[in-house]
């Protein structure tokens, strides 16, 4: 086969502007428009790559997206679809996993003993000697198919966009066009999807009238405002007729997009593809399907061969083997209507040089183009639930029970003339603009204050007149056997000795010879392997069934799928400060936080010598009003809240309804039903649900309104034995005597001058602290002020990291890091928090229980005996010289302030008593003494400094 | 043919293949099909790899086989061929840790001891710390592994940019590998040969495999609930659409369903069901040597032999029954991906699936004995059913031969949510792959 | 993506929603046996048709009931 240029013709081609690129190394010219391969065609190259068993070569087998045969490395892309994607200036195209070139390729060879390699071989071999597998493994790896990436590849810009169409049309041939003409005409929101690069379809590569059709069709698809995507695909319709299309071509520096589209009403109409001939040789160059012919011929001016035999089953074979002529080429039909058939391609290469009739006869030719019949392409109909039938005088299956949201036309719902189809799509596309509109509009009523003025739906559209189905002679396999799966050098031979072995049923069939499975994802395969698997088993196709289409319908970049990488995180007020000041962050759940200023048990010294100031902005806070806050506090926190004086703050801890620890914090009262609950970082949002979870579904005669104020606040605890005297300088509406403004209290007040702050005393650090709620505008302003009226005190930030060390020398635990999920309130030594005499409690019953059990692990603090060791965090307690596991560190810092090191952890109840002795074995594996500490803070357990 | 007695199957080899080859020779059927019998001395429900694994092992190591694998699909066809064929055995619980162990030894003798090549690629097996938190827990992961004698450490950034030169270890990243938990022996399998291998390994000892036979009731006596089934009840047969069985032991092997079968004897689970998606890219040369897991990213990624990229990610966010898959599961998982790879955005998805997964309070399987004597469960697997099916198998055929739960599966049994002693799992199998 | 029908923001994507389970009754703490009380924590009817079940929305802040059809995951009316 040597294909070439034809002096004229080639509609999707411009003559006047030639494209430089170049394959495997060397210079081509084609023209705009041209695909890789028309352009390789028309200089003559038939071979496009080496099929993944037995290399052997590959030339145009449907010239299209789909073509197996012809996947190929652009750059730094691999698999890129030879068929379809368009030559563009200075690409280079190469042939993939060839060695060492694609006419020359040595795993050839696999050809002479390919015998021996029937589909699954692996499975019974290589088992003996084991230690060998690993390398067999290698060897095979050596034979997977496909390019490669570039991991060191810069990716590009990807995008995404949400579209909301009333009427979705996929598939921008003859019908699609007409649907979609039809759903704008009816007053419908119209976006009509063509996965090629021109509307058309197969009139695209029809005759010049045919071209014309497509052409006026596609100009008034514009007129009437239907939104036209080309180089796109539909490539999945989900729940909710959730479509997700893959656009190839966004203008600009995008490489692709995905739309996602809620589509009212969706019409298929993806028309049909061609299905290949199963013969022996029928994987040689020269073999292809009628539409790769007349694609090659009629869009771009290509000639594809000599001599030509067409075996021809329908019109289309019968148009492929009239253009052939046409083009001065010497065609033989073939007619397999008439019972006549190709049993043989051969030649003394891949290149078919004969091809031979079931009656004997044989031809000299280079080009073989068959027409056996259609795949209706039914992946979308199976994504909305359908379960296709098969129809043995159409010779292919059709759609059964589709939504009413879902309407097929074209070659899906039948045969007929263009004009039939035509008549068929308008018809489809007026009903899928008033099923369309008919759903917008009630998406409005159920929208309470939606915006009105949606078109009202048209009243006479109904169910289109079915198309008529053309009969057509099943025609899937020769006598003889020959390729099923072109990309994964599956033959019916293979698929006919799987089903002996008991590999039967078409699922079982396609995992064990890989049939379907490749990158074509069964569009030109599966129908054939149904057929092979039938006529072995003496069924009928409907029988055995087919397996179902999983979406994308066409592969999508994982560009693409993920759009713009954006991942933004949260930031405080002050941030721009502590970016300019040295500060290490450090990404805790969606903030960037703190972790330290350089050095942080220096910043942990300083605030127990001096004052500290640390940005707490990610605390979660929640604002409670109403007269039943004490009820929803005493429910969702294992202690008692009715009586909490205003001016007082309490810490609380809050479990499940299972009885494990799941958040704590401090709740102030400020006001006569007015509360201010702090959570966790982690747990501001989820808190804040888990209250809404109970006021609105069990307690909704509770008056309590919630409104998070997380980030209306900027929060700075202001810790050290120096912190009132800092506090003194800055804010002047507030006594901050002891006297009256003990621990656990709170107050409006005036920091720095802004006004509507919140002060609280509590001291996670175990120290003198004030936590600081400002309007979050003037955070860094108060921090500021903070610094510079302390300059004399000392004053120093400090981070994360400082205050991990502060709290664990005060025997402080944090959830989730020294509690997990089944630490129970009894277990964290809450015992004397956890008050059981309520009335009702999340997780009462479950926390009653465990108060009697005697086998639950207890949170403690853990001193080593040599206290310059430092054990890492989730370092195990072990049973003296055994690998009996005990307990765990939990936490565990240098504490700059004792110079030893302190820990908390885990143990069993039976260690849990103060002094009690532990063997800790530490990551190196020595093992080393540790006791119990005899309080749970290391520093102040009476809380002097605290209450200062 | 006496019952229960077979002639042994063709043994798969290289010289077989060659010996075939050259003759032109098919080989004989991997498991046989029977006529539906009417009694049996213990029916499986569901033909995945639990079900298969607990009758070979019936068969094999207790010479229980007269046994019918019952499945109202395909061998193979639900969570067993859907999964990303992942094994490891680097769990948070030295009783997870012991339990899959086990399960990783019965991985590594499958190939030769069902003379089946299961293609277990031991390629060893990263999960990834993008925080401190992170990091923690697997240091944590690491003690406990290693106090079990299983291979685990936790390495550096370097370490792990070595490993897996495609991963982006810069600390400017904004999900930073600050380490991982890695674990050599851990890797992959080919998951539908080692159910087709349990299965003709099964069958050889006896076993008969019974596809599209759905169970549609199970026939109990004497239970306090409706219709006598329940508790205190004795499990007598099962219905099927292929006609009933008498038998004294009935084993719920299922996923996704496995509430529903327990529900038609009177059992009651707590599971709900999840859909777990999974996607393949296109095939691209070898780039990927091991298996990498980010939880905080909610990812696992490994490369086939075929050279296809597999991934999954965490179960879908409600319940149900629809394998339909959805769009967000790709999009979640591109962008996940790419944020761990930058360098693949160009590679193309081809392919998504979902199977359906029974999700437990604790993220712990639920085996051994009912209230329903002679009804036997071992469900509950969550997204990580797959690398237990050896050992679950061999331990539930050990407590029915015995009649006694074995010490490997004590901790898993029903009673436990009853009792309120879940399994600790729950932090280290959230997205546990 | 599943179409939640909210019943203040009307129909609205599924990830605008979190979805709290199937709706079960919660027994008196008071009185309730271990086991009516992790039955009521822990086991699920998980059935495979009609469920009731809970919807939390993210942007009116609502809890609300919804019968889903778990197989084909068609929602009824929204109830509040």
């Amino acid at each position: 086969m040597s294909p070439s240029r034809l002096p004229s013709g080639g509609a999707v081609i411009d003559r006047s502007r030639p494209i430089k690129f170049k394959w495997n190394g060397k210079s081509f010219t084609g023209f705009e428009g041209d695909t890789i391969v028309s352009a390789l065609a028309a200089n003559g190259v038939d071979v496009f790559s080496r099929s993944m068993k037995y290399h052997r070569r590959r030339g145009i087998l449907t010239g299209d997206f789909w073509d197996p045969n012809c996947f190929v490395q652009v750059g730094d892309e691999p698999n890129v679809r030879a068929g379809h994607r368009l030559i563009s200036a200075g690409i280079e195209v190469s042939a993939q996993n060839v060695w060492p070139s694609l006419e020359r390729d040595v795993k050839a060879a696999n050809g002479l003993v390919g015998r021996f390699l029937t589909a699954g071989f692996y499975y019974k071999t290589f088992m003996k000697p084991a230690t060998l597998w690993p390398k067999y493994e290698k060897i095979l790896a050596t034979f997977a198919p496909g390019g490669a990436i570039d991991i060191e590849s810069t990716p590009g810009r990807y995008d995404k966009r949400y579209s909301h169409p009333d009427v979705l049309v996929a598939g921008g041939g003859p019908a699609g066009m007409a649907a979609a003409i039809a759903a704008a005409e009816a007053g419908a929101d119209v976006m009509l999807v063509e996965h090629n690069h021109q509307l058309g379809g197969h009139l695209l590569w029809g005759s010049a009238e045919d071209q014309k059709r497509a052409a006026s069709l596609g100009a008034r698809c514009i007129e009437v405002g239907v939104e036209v995507l080309t180089d796109s695909t539909v490539t999945g319709r989900y729940d909710g007729s959730w479509v997700a299309i893959n656009q190839r071509n966004v203008a600009g520096e995008t490489i692709e997009r995905v739309v996602k589209a809620r589509a009212k009403c969706l019409v298929i109409a993806p028309g049909l593809i061609e299905r290949p001939y199963i013969f022996e040789g029928n994987d040689r160059v020269g073999v292809m399907t009628s539409g790769a012919a007349r694609r090659m011929l009629n869009m771009y001016g290509i000639k594809p061969g000599q001599k030509a035999v067409v075996f021809t089953a329908n019109a289309a074979g019968d148009a492929a083997a009239a253009d052939l002529a046409d083009a001065g080429v010497e065609v033989t039909t073939v007619d397999g209507r008439t019972g006549a058939d190709v049993v043989r391609a051969s030649g003394s290469g891949d290149r078919v040089e004969q091809v031979e009739l079931a009656d004997g006869t044989v031809y000299e030719a280079d080009l073989l183009v068959t027409a056996v019949g259609w795949t209706a392409p039914t992946s979308l109909a199976n994504m909305s639930g359908d379960r296709p039938s098969y129809d043995p005088s159409a010779a292919r299956f059709f759609c059964t029970s589709l939504p009413d949201d879902v309407l097929p036309t074209g070659g899906l719902a039948g045969d007929g003339s263009l004009e039939e189809n035509l008549t068929h799509a308008s018809a489809t596309g007026r009903l899928a603009a008033r099923r369309g509109l008919t759903m917008r509009n009630q998406m409005r009523s159920m929208t309470p204050r939606a915006s009105t003025g949606v078109p009202a739906p048209i009243k006479d559209a109904s169910e289109p007149a079915p198309l008529p189905r053309a009969n057509h002679p099943e025609l899937f396999r020769s006598t003889t056997h020959g390729l099923v799966d072109f990309s994964e050098d599956v033959g019916s031979k293979d698929l006919w000795a799987a089903a002996a072995e008991g590999f039967d049923s078409v699922e079982l069939v396609k995992r064990f010879t890989t049939a379907t499975m490749g990158p074509s994802q069964g569009k030109l395969e599966t129908v054939n392997t149904v057929a092979v698997l039938a006529e072995y088993l003496g069924q009928s196709i409907e029988e055995v069934g087919t397996t179902v289409w999983r979406p994308p319908y066409a592969p999508v970049s994982l560009g693409a799928l993920a759009g713009k990488n954006s991942t933004p995180h949260r930031i405080s007020s002050i941030h721009v400060w502590n970016k300019a000041n040295n500060c290490k962050f450090i990404h805790a759940g969606a903030w960037l936080r703190p972790d330290h200023y350089g050095n942080a048990q220096a910043e942990a010294k300083n605030v127990r010598d001096n004052v500290g100031i640390i940005d707490v902005t990610p605390l979660g806070k929640l604002d409670l009003q109403g007269p039943n806050v004490p009820d929803l506090l005493e429910l969702l926190y294992v202690n008692k809240w009715r009586k909490l004086d205003i001016g007082k703050v309490r810490y609380g801890v809050m479990v499940g309804e299972d009885g494990v620890v799941l958040d704590d914090g401090v709740t102030a009262r400020l006001g006569e039903e007015h509360y201010m609950m702090t959570t966790t970082s982690s747990g501001a949002a989820s808190i804040w649900e888990w209250a809404e979870n109970w006021l609105q579904t069990e307690r909704p005669d509770w008056d309590v309104r919630i409104v998070p104020v997380t980030t209306s606040y900027t929060s700075i605890n202001v810790a050290g034995p120096k912190s009132r005297e800092l506090l003194l300088k800055i804010c002047e509406d507030v006594d901050l005597s002891n006297e009256a403004f003990g621990y656990m209290s709170a107050r409006p007040a005036t920091v720095a001058g802004v006004a509507e702050s919140l002060m609280l005393r509590i001291g996670f650090t175990g120290e003198l602290s004030y936590e600081v709620h400002v309007p979050a505008a003037h955070g860094l302003k108060v921090w500021e002020a903070l610094l510079d009226a302390g300059k004399d005190l000392g004053v120093k930030p400090f981070g994360l990291e400082a205050q991990r060390i502060l709290r664990l020398e005060k025997g402080h635990f944090i959830v989730g890091q020294d509690t997990d999920g089944l630490t129970r309130g009894a277990s964290a030594g809450l015992g004397g928090l956890i008050k059981l005499d309520k009335d009702d409690g999340v997780g009462l019953p479950e926390l009653r229980w465990a108060a009697d059990r005697t086998d639950l692990a207890q949170v403690v603090s853990i001193a080593l005996d040599d206290g310059m060791i430092v054990p890492e965090e989730a370092s195990q307690l072990v049973d003296g010289e055994t690998n009996t596991i005990v307990g765990r560190i939990t936490s565990s810092r240098m504490s700059p302030n004792l110079g030893r090191s302190v820990c908390m952890g885990q143990v069993i109840p039976e260690l849990a008593a103060p002094g009690s002795k532990l063997t800790v074995l530490l990551t190196d594996g020595r093992r080393v003494p540790a006791k119990i500490h005899t309080d749970h803070a290391f520093i102040d357990p009476e809380g002097a400094r605290l209450r200062a | 043919m006496a019952e229960g007695e077979r002639g042994k199957p063709a043994k798969y080899s290289a010289a077989g293949l060659l010996r075939r080859g050259l003759k032109g020779e098919s080989w004989p059927r991997v498991w046989q099909e029977h006529e539906l019998r009417t009694t049996y001395d213990a029916v499986i429900i569901g033909a995945g790899i639990h079900g298969l694994a607990t009758a070979y092992y019936l068969a094999k190591n207790h010479g229980i086989n007269r046994v019918a694998v019952v499945d109202k699909g395909y061998v193979g066809g639900g969570g067993s061929g859907r999964n990303t064929a992942i094994i490891r055995s680097n769990y948070l619980t030295p009783e997870g840790v012991a339990f899959y162990d086990r399960s990783l030894t019965l991985y590594n003798e499958m190939s030769a001891e069902l003379n089946m090549n299961v293609m277990f690629s031991k390629r060893g097996h990263l999960t990834l710390a993008h925080s401190d938190a992170a990091m923690r827990t697997m240091n944590w992961r690491a003690e406990v592994n290693k106090l079990s004698g299983v291979d685990s450490s936790v390495i550096g950034p370097g370490e792990v940019k070595k490993l897996v030169p495609s991963l982006d270890t810069s600390l400017a990243s904004r999900y930073p590998i600050l380490g991982a938990l890695h674990h050599p022996p851990g890797g992959t399998v080919r998951h539908d040969a080692v159910n087709w291998g349990y299965a003709r390994a099964a069958d050889a000892l006896g076993v008969e495999i019974h596809q599209q036979t759905e169970v549609t009731d199970i026939f109990v006596a004497g239970g306090d609930g409706p219709q006598n089934k329940g508790t205190g009840g004795v499990v007598k047969g099962v219905r099927t659409t292929r006609g009933d069985i008498t038998a004294p032991v009935v084993v719920n092997c299922t996923a996704g369903w496995s509430s529903l079968i327990a529900d038609m004897a009177g059992v009651r689970l707590p599971v709900v069901t999840h859909p777990l998606q999974a996607a393949v890219t296109e095939p691209v040369r070898a780039f990927l040597p091991a298996v990498v897991v980010s939880g905080s990213l909610h990812v696992y990624v490994s490369q086939t032999a075929r050279g296809e990229l597999v991934f999954g990610a965490a179960v879908d966010p409600f319940a149900t029954y629809s394998t339909a898959g959805s769009l967000e599961f790709a999009e979640g998982l591109a962008s996940h991906v790419l944020q761990l790879m930058p360098g693949i955005s160009n590679l193309r998805l081809l392919r998504q699936w979902a199977g359906l997964c029974d999700m437990t309070p604790d993220y712990s399987p639920i085996m051994g004995f009912t209230p329903v004597d002679g009804f036997i469960c071992d469900v509950g697997w969550g997204t990580y059913g797959f690398k237990a099916g050896p050992v679950a198998g061999e331990q539930i055929a050990e407590a029915i031969a015995s009649g006694k739960t074995p010490e490997l599966i004590r901790n898993f049994a029903l009673e436990r949510f009853a009792d309120g002693r879940l399994v600790g799992e729950k932090g280290a199998a959230a997205v546990g792959h | 993506m599943l179409l939640v029908p909210c019943p203040n923001c009307g129909p609205r994507d599924a990830s605008d929603f979190k979805f709290g389970g199937e709706s079960s009754s919660r027994p008196d703490p008071r009185t309730a046996t271990p086991e009516q009380w992790r039955d009521y924590v822990h086991l699920k009817t998980n059935v495979a048709g009609n469920q009731k079940e809970t919807w939390y929305c993210r942007g009116c802040r609502t809890y609300f009931s919804l019968h889903r059809d778990t197989v084909t995951n068609i929602f009824g009316a929204p109830q509040s």
